[in-house]
């Protein structure tokens, strides 16, 4: 009974929290006009949460194309299929691998530091003294956190895509003797701009980069102000993206096919 | 019981609290609680922990509202005003909080030029001026561009202060000023209170436990307890005027009208002795 009523609290628990989080989307929404005289600070937090991600972006989006291409290649010359290694690669990176992986990394890498952040800096009593300096933290703080994400995440995985491929040639080409003209050549002609690279890298990219920001932005912005509450709510901020990009990508999946 | 005294009502008042009443988690902090903060003046409040201090200075600035009575500054009613008004208010305010809170990205110069840069267009220059005065009248226009991570707790208040100061405000609210300082600090921070209220006529309002600091620097003492004023009046003199609650307060009592136990079952049920006391 008492677990009955626990287990009751959790989705209680849960839900409240998906209520308040779409709240809070609402109050980024319409602070967006006033946060426009806080651009120097949405472009700083762009190099923050965008240009400092680049390197693991780029690291993991080679690795896993030549992973992809070293598994495709293996699974494909038994049917005596290797030339379409290539496109095999490219489909797979741009409609699921690029944007899912890339919005994982960036949940855990950008995610959990502007949780951090936003946490301690309500800890350390900074959100207060911006609202008596009569400066409103949604618009200063908040919004340009969510803007940038929602912006650097299409980019980084362009860049997660791009290097993927390329791993993908490294392993097939270079390393596996696949025909460099062929490799190209099928991908060209198989790759599709709207099905594959607008709706898999642009619009999935988008979507999850808002998820993943307004899920960091409201944990930070909500967190107890103790070093625990910190911590959990870095914690949380990881688990609900990476729960929330698995779950739309399967909607979007449905809806964009 | 409760003993409340009741402040005399003062037209030069730029805070008038009327029977304020906050309940937050079931415990009443405030109960019909009255008092006035005259213009032009340094007004202390003091109190044991827990009763509501920083709350106080929190209904004045509007982040909190209670759920009876009226806080009014400056002719305003705080509890009635809209977000924007609210901020419009505060522009007029300073706030120093117990723990500075400077803003760790920006280093002391930007931090007190930050209320400039969110609500002026002023030039860079004219901004850089402000700035440099109100770190040279806290002493630490040398410490310009240290972050605030490089600066000792007397050093971060004082910059706290300078950015508290740099519209100018009517009325000063300073949380805790006296909290961790060194006997060398202690004073400069209360030079700095004292001066700026005789040279600018800010009104100033300070939350502190110390009353040898107070005694310096305030003309004005309410001591709050249980939810409401239990004594106010001249710092030199309060402590000697004979109500249980003072003599504990500035006695040091351990036990008095506040009790040493915080509010508990029978001991010897808790325990475990079956029947208790």
């Amino acid at each position: 009974m008492n677990a009955q009523l626990a287990r009751d609290n959790i989705v209680i628990r849960s839900l409240s929290q998906i209520g308040d989080c779409a709240l809070f989307l609402l109050q980024i929404l319409a602070a967006i006009p006033r946060s426009l005289k806080h651009s120097r600070e949405t472009i700083r937090q762009l190099w923050f949460v965008g240009a400092m991600s680049l390197i693991i972006i780029m690291v993991c989006g080679l690795f896993v194309g030549m992973v992809l291409g070293l598994q495709l290649y293996d699974v494909l010359s038994i049917f005596g299929g290797t030339s379409a290694t290539g496109t095999v690669v490219a489909i797979a990176i741009y409609r699921e691998l690029g944007p899912v992986v890339t919005a994982l990394l960036f949940a855990g890498r950008a995610g959990t530091s502007v949780t951090a952040e936003i946490g301690l800096m309500r800890a350390t009593d900074q959100i207060a003294a911006m609202e008596m300096m009569a400066v409103d933290p949604i618009a200063y703080v908040a919004v340009p956190r969510f803007l940038a994400g929602v912006v650097a995440m299409p980019l980084l995985c362009c860049v997660f895509c791009a290097l993927g491929i390329f791993g993908g040639h490294l392993v097939g080409v270079s390393w596996l003797g696949i025909d460099n003209g062929t490799f190209w050549s099928n991908m060209t002609a198989t790759v599709e701009l709207v099905k594959d690279v607008i709706n898999g890298v642009l619009w999935k990219s988008v979507v999850f980069g808002a998820v993943v920001s307004l899920i960091a932005v409201f944990q930070g912005y909500t967190t107890p102000p103790t070093s625990e509450g910190v911590a959990y709510a870095t914690t949380r901020t990881v688990v609900a993206s990476s729960i929330a990009i698995l779950a739309l990508d399967f909607v979007l999946t449905a809806f964009l096919m | 019981m409760t003993d409340s005294v009741r402040a005399k009502p003062d037209d030069s008042a730029i805070v008038r609290v009327r029977g304020l009443t906050t309940v937050l988690n079931g415990k009443t902090i405030f109960d019909a609680l009255d008092l006035d903060i005259p213009r032009g003046k340094v007004t202390a409040i003091m109190g044991p922990s827990g009763t509501g201090k920083t709350t106080l200075l929190k209904h004045i600035t509007g982040q909190m509202r209670g759920q009876a009575g009226d806080v009014s500054v400056d002719g305003q009613n705080v509890q009635a005003l809209t977000r924007e008004q609210l901020f419009e208010l505060r522009e007029r305010i300073g706030y120093l909080f117990q723990n500075s809170a400077l803003l760790t990205d920006f280093d002391v110069f930007e931090n007190v030029a930050f209320p400039l840069r969110q609500h002026t267009e002023l030039p860079e220059v004219l901004i850089r001026n402000i700035v440099l005065t109100k770190l040279q009248a806290v002493g630490l226009r040398g410490a310009a561009r240290l972050m605030p991570t490089e600066l000792s707790g007397g050093m971060a208040r004082r910059v706290a202060l300078a950015r508290a100061i740099v519209f100018d405000p009517m009325l000063i609210l300073y949380d805790e000023p006296f909290v961790g300082l060194d006997p060398i600090a202690l004073n400069q921070v209360l030079k700095l209170i004292r001066t700026l209220n005789q040279t600018l006529g800010i009104t100033s309002v300070l939350v502190a436990h110390e009353l040898a600091a107070v005694q310096q620097v305030a003309d004005h003492v309410y001591l709050i307890a249980n939810g409401k004023v239990v004594a106010h009046g001249d710092p030199k003199t309060i402590a000697s005027d004979g109500s249980p609650w003072t003599r504990q307060f500035f006695g040091g009592e351990a036990d008095g009208p506040v009790p040493f136990q915080y509010p508990a079952g029978d001991y010897a049920t808790s325990l475990g002795f079956k029947g208790g006391a």
